[in-house]
C-alpha cells in the first residue's frame, strides 16, 4: 500500500473471524482490509449479522482474529498474549458501549479512572484529569454521584469521558446511541463531533442512517465482507453555536435535576 | 495505594449486598468462635481435672477399704471384718523404704448438732478420724485456730477442727471456736479448736474413688475416734440394724519423691496383697498415674475439639463458595467491562479474592473477639442458671460448675490463620472461573 503523510490509528489487512461451533464453521469476517488515519471518524454499517461487533471486537483487542492482520501502532495485535491485550485495552482504547456498562459500585470519578487503575497510573495527577474529563462532558457538579443516579445520557457521557481518560488511538463506540432517544441522541452525536474536531479517532458501528450521517466514512459490511468504503456525502455537521447550545441544554438539564 | 483501592472497592462491592455478606460472615464467624471456645472449654475441663487430681497429691498413694458386697441377704448374717488395717498401714510405714509417712484414715456418716442454740438443726455430715499430717497431706487451710496436732491425737483429745460451711450451719451467729460439737449418734462431744477455709470438691476417680466434697467435714483424732467408738459401725435405717467392721477407711502413703510413686505402688499392692492375691475389700489409686492419663486424654480431647472446629471452618468456607459462585455469575457484566477496560485475568482474580479475604478477616476478627468473651459468657450463663433455675444448675456435673474455660493463647491466632486460609483456599475457585469468563460474552450477559 502506498503511505501517506497522516499517521495510521489502524492498519487493517485481510482480517478474518471464524468461529467453529459443532456442526458448521461461521465465518463472520471473511478478509475486512482498510485503514484508519488519526482524526478519521468511521461509521461502520450493515444488516444484523453482518460482522459489525465481530469486527469491532477485533479492533478493540477483545478478540483475536483468525487470520490476517491488524497493525495498532505498529504492533500486530494478533500475534498478542491475553496480558498483553489487556495493557492495549488499557492504555491506547476507548470503549463506549450501547448500555453504557459503568460500573455500579462506583462513582463517576472513579468508572473514569478504571482504565488507569489498570494501567497502574491512579494518582493525584490522574484524578485532576478524570475531574477534567467529567467537567468536560457536563458533569462537573456529579462526581460523587452512582450511575443509578443518572439518566441514560448521562450515563453514556460517563462512559465517553472513560473512554478518553488513557488518550486512545481510538473511540469504539457500539450502537452507542441505540438506547437513547432523539434529543440525548444528538448531545452524544455533537460530544462526538467535538472530540473529532479536536482530533479523536472515532469507529462507531450504528444501524441509523441518522447517526452515520455524523461521520466522515461510511463502511458497509454485508456477509463478513466491505460491501463498499466511502466518505459520506452530505455530512451533517453541528455548528460551534449548536454544540454550544446542545452542551448548555444538557447541563441545565443535568443541574435542574439535581 | 492500588491494593487500598482494590480493598476499597471489595469493600464497596460486598456493602452493596449487606444482608448476603453479613450471612457469608456468620459462617467464618461461627466457625473461629467455635475453634476459641471449644479449645478453651477443653482446656478449662482438662486442667479442672489436673487439679483435682493433684489435690490428692501427686506423690501419693491411695488406699481405700470397699465394703463387699452383701452375700447372707439376712438379718442375722456374721460380721467379718474388711478393708485396710492399722497394722498394714504400719507395715508399709516401716517396710518401705521410699514411703515418707502414712495416713490412717477413717470416715463414718454422722449427725452433727450445737446444742448451744435451739434454732440450728443437725447436720449431715461426714466424721474423719486422721492425724495431725492429713491437713497438710491433703491440703486443708485452715482459716482459724488450728488443726489436730500431734499430741492432741497422741493424748485421744476429744477436740475436732470443722469444715468451713458446717461451721457457718452450726454457727451462723457465733464464733465457732471451742464450742462443743455434739454427736447425737455416738452421744458424744467435742471441743472445735480450727476452721478451715473453703474448698472445691476433689475429682471422682473411676469407681473406686467417690468425688470428695469436703465442705461438711469434721476432723477428730483418728486414735480418739476408734477409742470411743470402736472398729464397728452399727446404723439403723428404718426399722433393721445394719454392722460393719473396718478398722480404717483410707490410708494415704506419701511417697518421698513422685519419681518413686510407680514403684512404690507395686510394693504397696504386694504388701497389701500377699495372703490374697485377690483381695477385694481394696482399691489402689495412683493419683499419679492418672494425671499421666489425663494429660495424653487432654491432648486427644484437645484434637477432638479441634476437629469439630475445623469442620465447623469447613462449612464456613463452603458458605463463603457457594456465596462467591453466585457473586461471580451475578456480576459477570460488570468483570466483562473489566476485562474491556484492560482488567488482566489476574485483576480479577485479585479483586475477588480480596472480596472473600476481607470477608473471612472480618469473620475472623469478630469470632476472635466472641472467643475471647468466652469465659465471660460462660460465668454469665452459670450465674443465670444458678439464679433462675437452680435445681438444673446444681444437677450439672461437678466440672461444669466449677471449671473456667481457659483460652488457649495459641489458638488465637490459629483461628485466624485458618479463617484467611479458608477465605482463600474457597475463593480462589470462584475467582478464577470469573477471570475466565471471555470477555466479549461476560460484556453480552444480561
Ligand atoms: N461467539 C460466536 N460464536 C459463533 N458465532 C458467532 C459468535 N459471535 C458472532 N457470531 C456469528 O457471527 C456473525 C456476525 O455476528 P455479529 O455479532 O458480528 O453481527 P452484527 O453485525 O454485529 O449484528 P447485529 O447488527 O445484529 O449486532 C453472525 O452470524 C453471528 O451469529
Ligand atoms: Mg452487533
Amino acid at each position: 500500500m502506498s503511505e501517506t503523510s497522516t499517521r495510521m490509528a489502524a492498519v487493517i489487512r485481510d482480517l478474518q473471524k471464524h468461529y467453529v461451533l459443532k456442526s458448521e464453521t461461521v465465518r463472520a469476517l471473511r478478509g475486512v482490509s482498510f485503514d484508519v488515519p488519526e482524526g478519521d471518524y468511521v461509521a461502520i454499517m450493515g444488516p444484523s449479522g453482518s460482522g459489525k461487533s465481530t469486527l469491532l471486537n477485533l479492533l478493540g483487542c477483545l478478540d483475536q482474529p483468525t487470520h490476517g492482520s491488524f497493525l495498532l501502532g505498529g504492533d500486530d495485535v494478533a500475534q498478542m498474549t491475553d496480558d498483553e491485550l489487556s495493557t492495549i485495552r488499557a492504555s491506547r482504547i476507548g470503549f463506549v458501549f450501547q448500555s453504557y456498562n459503568l460500573i455500579a459500585q462506583l462513582s463517576v470519578v472513579e468508572n473514569i479512572e478504571v482504565p488507569l487503575y489498570y494501567m497502574g497510573n491512579l494518582n493525584a495527577q490522574s484524578r485532576k484529569r478524570s475531574i477534567e474529563l467529567a467537567k468536560m462532558v457536563g458533569l462537573g457538579e456529579r462526581l460523587d454521584h452512582r450511575p443509578t443516579q443518572l439518566s441514560g445520557g448521562q450515563q453514556q457521557r460517563v462512559a465517553i469521558a472513560r473512554s478518553l481518560v488513557n488518550d486512545p488511538y481510538f473511540i469504539l463506540a457500539d450502537e452507542a446511541t441505540g438506547n437513547l432517544d432523539s434529543v440525548t441522541t444528538e448531545e452524544i452525536l455533537a460530544l462526538f463531533q467535538r472530540l473529532n474536531d479536536e482530533g479523536k479517532t472515532i469507529i462507531m458501528v450504528t444501524h441509523e442512517d441518522e447517526v452515520a450521517e455524523h461521520a466522515k466514512r461510511v463502511i458497509r459490511l454485508r456477509d463478513g465482507e466491505i460491501q463498499f468504503d466511502k466518505p459520506v456525502e452530505g455530512r451533517k455537521v453541528f455548528t460551534v453555536e449548536q454544540i454550544q447550545e446542545i452542551a448548555h441544554n444538557a447541563d441545565v438539564a443535568t443541574r435542574s435535576a439535581d | 495505594m492500588l491494593y487500598f483501592r482494590t480493598v476499597k472497592l471489595g469493600t464497596k462491592s460486598l456493602l452493596l449486598h449487606p444482608m448476603r455478606s453479613l450471612l457469608t460472615v456468620l459462617g467464618i464467624f461461627i466457625g473461629v468462635a467455635s475453634v476459641i471456645w471449644l479449645l478453651a472449654i477443653g482446656e478449662g475441663i482438662s486442667k479442672e481435672a489436673q487439679r483435682q487430681i493433684e489435690d490428692l497429691g501427686a506423690e501419693n498413694i491411695i488406699i481405700r477399704s470397699i465394703q463387699p458386697p452383701d452375700e447372707s441377704g439376712g438379718n442375722f448374717r456374721q460380721i467379718t471384718a474388711f478393708g485396710v488395717t492399722r497394722n498394714e498401714c504400719k507395715l508399709i510405714n516401716d517396710t518401705i523404704s521410699t514411703v515418707k509417712r502414712v495416713l490412717p484414715i477413717r470416715e463414718l456418716s454422722q449427725k452433727f448438732a450445737y446444742t448451744g442454740n435451739p434454732n440450728v438443726k443437725p447436720v449431715d455430715g461426714r466424721l474423719v478420724g486422721c492425724t495431725s499430717d492429713y491437713a497438710e497431706v491433703t491440703r486443708l487451710e485452715i482459716e482459724r485456730g488450728h488443726f489436730l496436732t500431734t499430741r492432741e491425737v497422741e493424748l485421744n483429745r476429744p477436740v475436732c477442727v470443722i469444715a468451713a460451711r458446717l461451721a457457718d450451719k452450726l454457727f451462723p451467729s457465733e464464733d465457732p471456736l471451742n464450742k462443743q460439737i455434739y454427736l447425737p449418734e455416738k452421744k458424744e462431744l467435742f471441743k472445735i479448736v480450727g476452721v478451715l477455709k473453703h474448698r472445691n470438691a476433689t475429682a471422682a476417680i473411676g469407681g473406686s474413688l467417690a468425688a470428695q466434697d469436703f465442705s461438711l467435714d469434721i476432723y477428730i483424732p483418728v486414735t480418739t475416734m476408734r477409742a470411743r467408738m470402736t472398729d464397728q459401725e452399727t446404723k439403723r435405717s428404718g426399722g433393721s440394724f445394719s454392722s460393719k467392721l473396718f478398722e480404717l477407711s483410707q490410708i494415704t502413703v506419701q511417697v518421698k519423691s513422685a519419681d518413686d510413686v510407680p514403684r512404690t505402688a507395686e510394693l504397696v499392692e504386694a504388701t497389701l496383697r500377699q495372703n490374697d492375691p485377690n483381695r477385694q475389700d481394696i482399691s489402689v489409686v495412683v493419683p499419679y498415674e492418672l494425671l499421666e492419663q489425663a494429660k495424653t486424654t487432654r491432648l486427644m480431647f484437645m484434637m477432638f475439639m479441634g476437629l469439630i472446629a475445623a469442620i465447623s471452618l469447613i462449612v464456613g468456607g463452603i458458605g463463603i463458595m457457594n456465596i462467591m459462585l453466585a457473586t461471580v455469575t451475578e456480576r459477570t457484566r460488570e468483570i466483562g467491562i473489566r476485562r474491556a477496560l484492560g482488567g488482566k485475568q489476574r485483576d480479577i482474580v485479585l479483586q475477588f479474592l480480596v472480596e472473600t479475604i476481607t470477608l473471612s478477616i472480618v469473620g475472623g476478627i469478630t469470632g476472635i473477639l466472641m472467643g475471647l468473651l468466652c469465659p465471660v459468657v460462660i460465668d454469665v450463663s452459670r450465674w443465670g442458671l444458678e439464679y433462675f433455675a437452680p435445681q438444673l444448675y446444681a444437677g450439672l456435673p461437678e466440672v461444669a460448675r466449677v471449671m473456667r474455660p481457659t483460652i488457649v493463647p495459641i489458638s488465637i491466632p490459629v483461628a485466624f490463620g485458618i479463617s484467611v486460609v479458608v477465605g482463600v483456599f474457597f475463593g480462589l475457585y470462584p475467582a478464577v472461573r470469573a477471570a475466565q469468563l471471555d470477555p466479549i460474552e461476560a460484556l453480552r450477559h444480561e
